[in-house]
């Protein structure tokens, strides 16, 4: 082949090669590049639609060491975590993962992130923003110590139903009695790995994680196995596709962390972004609980609802109305759900809209046709979270497809 | 069983002593538990740390009868300024030994200064309001101090709010220009603070210390008969004969909180447990909530303020017992405050060698004096002396801040080094050990803009009301701070009165 019309791999200005750069830069035929906490990351590879469905019918690698991860460890560690998060960090047993949120002193939403307990005295914490300064501000006083683990963990998540099998391909025993959000040290390619049944796909899957050193030993190791399975490595727009579908929000997205927000009425409390049954009261005092409490007893001002929409066209940054006329809140996230056939979205709605009034809401589409634009009045229907979860994330052992 | 009373108050320093006095007053059974061996705090021993106190409040000295208890004060006190060699005398608005024009234009000054800080001398008896989930009644507070300060005119107003978040060096350079006279205001505006007389913020604390009337009136302090002593005998007394009971030696480890996340008592360092639904204390706002409470009760922003608080104390207190007095100076003279600084720009000087941790060569001094069996004992506070001295502070500093000390009242007073008999030497970091006040800092956290009013400790937890319910700040950690007024005390105890009767 000639070398000079050999596509170069392109990075955006600055941004650092992930630990698996090499692999995804080899199959990244579009070079879309998003800048993910200073690393490169694909935003699709090939065909945003052909990643999504193989995260739905296949198996999927997406590289997820960009997160931003901290290890807390110490004889207080576990004091520590509990005064952060809104959830009984004691009732977490050590090889178990929890989804948490955390909050300032008023109440609102920090970030969120997965909390992994490798010990009786030390924790992951996987989650999208900076919170080293955060964690340690929480930590003064306490016998633990905090360090960021960003850039010493590599990780990738695996995601789609034929994971399981390809796992079994690979003699991974432990697979068979892993319930979701169960973590187990494992080996791969002779490489030592954290696995973990958890995900943002609503599905089977798994997230591995491992030293950068050996990362492209166990992703290629994965890879080759996953081949007749269907394995593919895909982007962000794929995955955001699922994320919606699987009821996941997304800070920046759907809500805005309380340490971000330049205006001072942008933070949100977990009683309107519908996180409540994160929130417990059944334990001692922790960050944001004087406030959490207080807010409890009170009807939310606004909050996120999920909502389904008429027709197929998808709801992007939608305006939402009562009666057609008086607008009453606005669309974050939208997708036209192939996998469920519904048109759905998630949207603020100020109270008592969406709250107590439900009936006769609209949102207004606008669409491009050709260079026109047209514009649509839909019938939003308010829905649960989530739009899809297949009973294959739980069944244990997972089975074979 | 352990004893249950309707309040405890933790130091028996003036603060605590008059908000046991009120709560007392009111019918509450009150136990205040004091660390040292004997009351008082800063006021306390033979020679208190804080030897020329400011007045108590008036409102606070007749509403708890204090001159039935033995508390009067004398004529107000002077200022005399040795600064520049001759004798500069300060009364009031009246400055003696100066040009004539400059004693004018002192009096304008301090004429204008003292309708200011009675603008601001409103603020001080009542609670801060609170503006994040206040009520009416806190917008009305804040209203008030608006409109005492559109009261002025427009002119003052205007003037008012020109120079005071300016610096005592500029004003007193535009109005009286620099001098003793000068550094004697320098002095009121930058004593116990770490803020030299450039400092932005330093008109506000001169016209806050103006503010804190004795019954002197604007700025001057009032001498009590009996000294310090007297202070907290009365308040002692008060205290006592309305049912108040006063333990010494009995140290507070820790504030006890129950389950529904409310103070309910505490455990002295001996382990025995009291209780109480409302605990007041007079400790600092980071020795109460840090040490005592501890940090598991509170936000990790709450935590981060208080670690932040500005608490690094800069004087250092000097007894000085000479054989006889120097010429130039009587028995009279040492019954008033005596400044020992030539300009303000030496006491600039001496707070740039502080802000970087050093000793400076020529520190301010102020001191008074009273006779003792062998002789004259001067109490001397001397500036700037930073608690976090590069080094630490070892006998070899004490010594060089003492012969520094001594040398600057020589060129001032001269023939008094030869007359010093003893010297004893209490660093910032002595009175952190001795009394466990934060940093060495008098005022229990530094005094400007941004640690005052509501947010005195700091933002979110003004009003007395510390986080966890039934825990109050009574001390000079909270609003309206430092100075032996006994403000903090005596608003505090109205807070958990009104809480109480609220519940």
């Amino acid at each position: 082949m000639n070398k000079a019309l050999t596509p170069r791999p392109q990075m955006p200005m600055g941004a650092l090669p992930a630990p698996f750069h090499d692999r995804i830069a080899a199959e990244n035929v579009q070079h879309s590049w998003m800048n993910w906490n200073g690393y490169a990351s694909p935003g699709v590879l090939d065909t945003a639609e052909f990643e999504y469905f193989a995260i739905r019918n296949q198996s999927t690698l997406f590289d997820i060491s960009p997160m931003c991860k901290f290890r807390i460890k110490g004889p207080d560690a576990e004091a520590v975590m509990n005064r952060m998060v809104t959830r009984d960090v004691r009732r977490q047993k050590p090889g178990r993962v929890s989804y948490v949120i955390w909050c300032d002193e008023d109440g609102n939403v920090v970030d969120d992130g997965t909390l992994f307990r490798r010990s009786e005295d030390e924790f992951l914490l996987f989650c999208q923003e900076p919170q080293l300064l955060w964690i340690k501000d929480i930590a003064w006083g306490f016998d633990v110590e905090v360090t960021e683990a960003t850039h010493d963990l590599a990780g990738f998540a695996f995601q789609g139903p034929t994971t399981a099998a390809t796992l079994r391909d690979l003699k991974i025993k432990e697979i068979e009695t892993m319930r979701p959000f169960d973590i187990r040290d494992i080996k791969i390619a002779g490489k030592k790995v954290m696995i973990s049944r958890t995900g943002f796909t609503g599905d089977l899957g798994y997230e591995l994680v491992m030293a950068p050193k050996d990362a492209l030993a166990v992703w290629d190791a994965v890879y080759a196995a996953g081949q007749l399975r269907g394995v593919r490595i895909i982007g962000y727009e794929a995955l955001e596709m699922a994320r919606i579908e699987a009821g996941f929000l997304l800070p920046r997205v759907d809500f805005i962390s309380s340490q971000t927000n330049l205006r001072v009425n942008r933070a949100r409390n977990p009683f309107e972004i519908g996180l409540d049954w994160l929130v417990t009261f059944d334990k001692p005092h922790y960050n944001g609980k004087r406030a959490l409490q207080r807010l409890a007893g009170v009807a939310p001002k606004r909050k996120l609802v999920a909502i389904e929409v008429s027709k197929d066209k998808a709801a992007h940054h939608a305006l939402v109305y009562h009666r057609k006329t008086r607008e009453v809140g606005f669309v974050t996230s939208a997708l036209w759900s192939a996998t469920t056939k519904r048109n759905i979205a998630y949207a603020w709605l100020e109270a008592p809209f969406g709250q107590e009034v439900k009936d006769d809401l609209w949102v207004e589409i606008y669409l491009q046709r050709e260079i026109e634009w047209q514009r649509r009045m839909e019938r939003v229907m308010i829905v649960e979270r989530p739009f899809f979860v297949h009973p294959r994330r739980t069944v244990t052992p997972p089975l074979n497809f | 069983m352990s004893e249950t009373f309707d309040a405890i108050v933790i130091g028996a320093g003036h603060n605590g002593l008059v908000a046991a006095a009120r709560l007392a007053k009111e019918g509450k059974r009150v136990v205040v538990l004091e660390a040292a061996v004997e009351v008082g705090g800063l006021l306390g021993g033979a020679d208190p740390v804080a030897a020329m106190p400011f007045g108590i409040h008036p409102k606070i000295a007749s509403s708890l009868g204090l001159s039935r208890h033995g508390l009067c004060y004398g004529a107000p006190m002077k200022t005399l300024s040795f600064g520049g060699g001759e004798r500069v005398e300060i009364d009031g608005s009246v400055a003696r030994g100066v040009a004539l024009e400059m004693a004018a234009n002192y009096a304008e000054l301090h004429r204008k200064l003292t309708r200011y800080s009675g603008a601001l001398a409103k603020m001080l008896t009542k609670a801060p309001p609170r503006f994040r989930d206040g009520g009416l009644g806190d917008m009305l507070s804040m209203a008030q101090l608006g409109l005492s300060i559109r009261g002025l005119g427009k002119t003052d107003m205007r003037d008012m709010l020109r120079i005071i978040l300016s610096n005592v060096w500029d004003l007193c350079e535009d109005e009286i220009g620099d001098g003793p006279l000068a550094a004697a205001l320098a002095m009121d505006a930058t004593l116990g603070g770490a803020m030299g007389p450039r400092s932005p913020g330093t008109v506000l604390t001169l016209l806050y210390r103006m503010a804190s009337t004795g019954s002197g009136g604007a700025g001057q302090r009032s001498n009590p008969i009996g000294g310090a002593a007297a202070v907290v005998s009365a308040l002692t007394k008060a205290a006592e004969a309305s049912g108040a009971s006063i333990r010494t030696s009995s140290p507070v480890a820790r504030v006890l909180v129950d389950d529904s996340d409310r103070a309910v008592g505490v455990a002295l360092e001996n382990g025995t447990e009291l209780r109480a639904p409302f605990i007041l204390s007079n400790a600092t706002p980071r020795r109460t909530l840090l040490d005592m409470l501890g940090a598991q009760h509170l936000n990790a922003e709450d935590v981060a303020r208080l670690r932040h608080m500005a608490t690094n104390g800069m004087v250092a207190r000097i007894d000085l017992d000479l054989a006889e007095l120097p010429e130039g100076l009587s028995e009279a003279d040492l019954g008033q405050r005596i400044v020992v600084a030539q300009d303000m720009r030496r006491i600039e000087r001496a707070f740039n060698a502080a802000k970087y941790g050093e000793l400076p060569t020529e520190p301010a001094v102020e001191f008074t004096g009273r006779k003792t069996d062998a002789g004259w004992r001067l109490a001397a506070l001397s500036q700037f002396a930073p608690c976090k001295l590069k080094g630490g502070w070892t006998k070899a500093k004490k010594d060089k801040l003492a012969k520094a000390t001594t040398k600057a009242m020589e060129a001032a007073l001269p023939g008094i080094g030869g007359k010093i008999t003893g010297c004893d030497v209490r660093s910032p970091a002595d009175l952190e050990a001795t009394y466990g006040l934060t940093g060495g800092h008098w005022h229990h956290g530094e005094l400007r803009i941004d640690q005052m009013l509501m947010m005195r400790p700091f933002a979110g937890a003004a009003q007395y009301r510390m986080p966890v319910a039934g825990l109050y700040l009574c001390g000079a950690g909270a609003h309206p701070g430092g100075d032996i007024s006994g403000l903090p005390g005596w608003n505090a105890a109205g807070q958990a009165i009104k809480d109480g009767g609220a519940t």
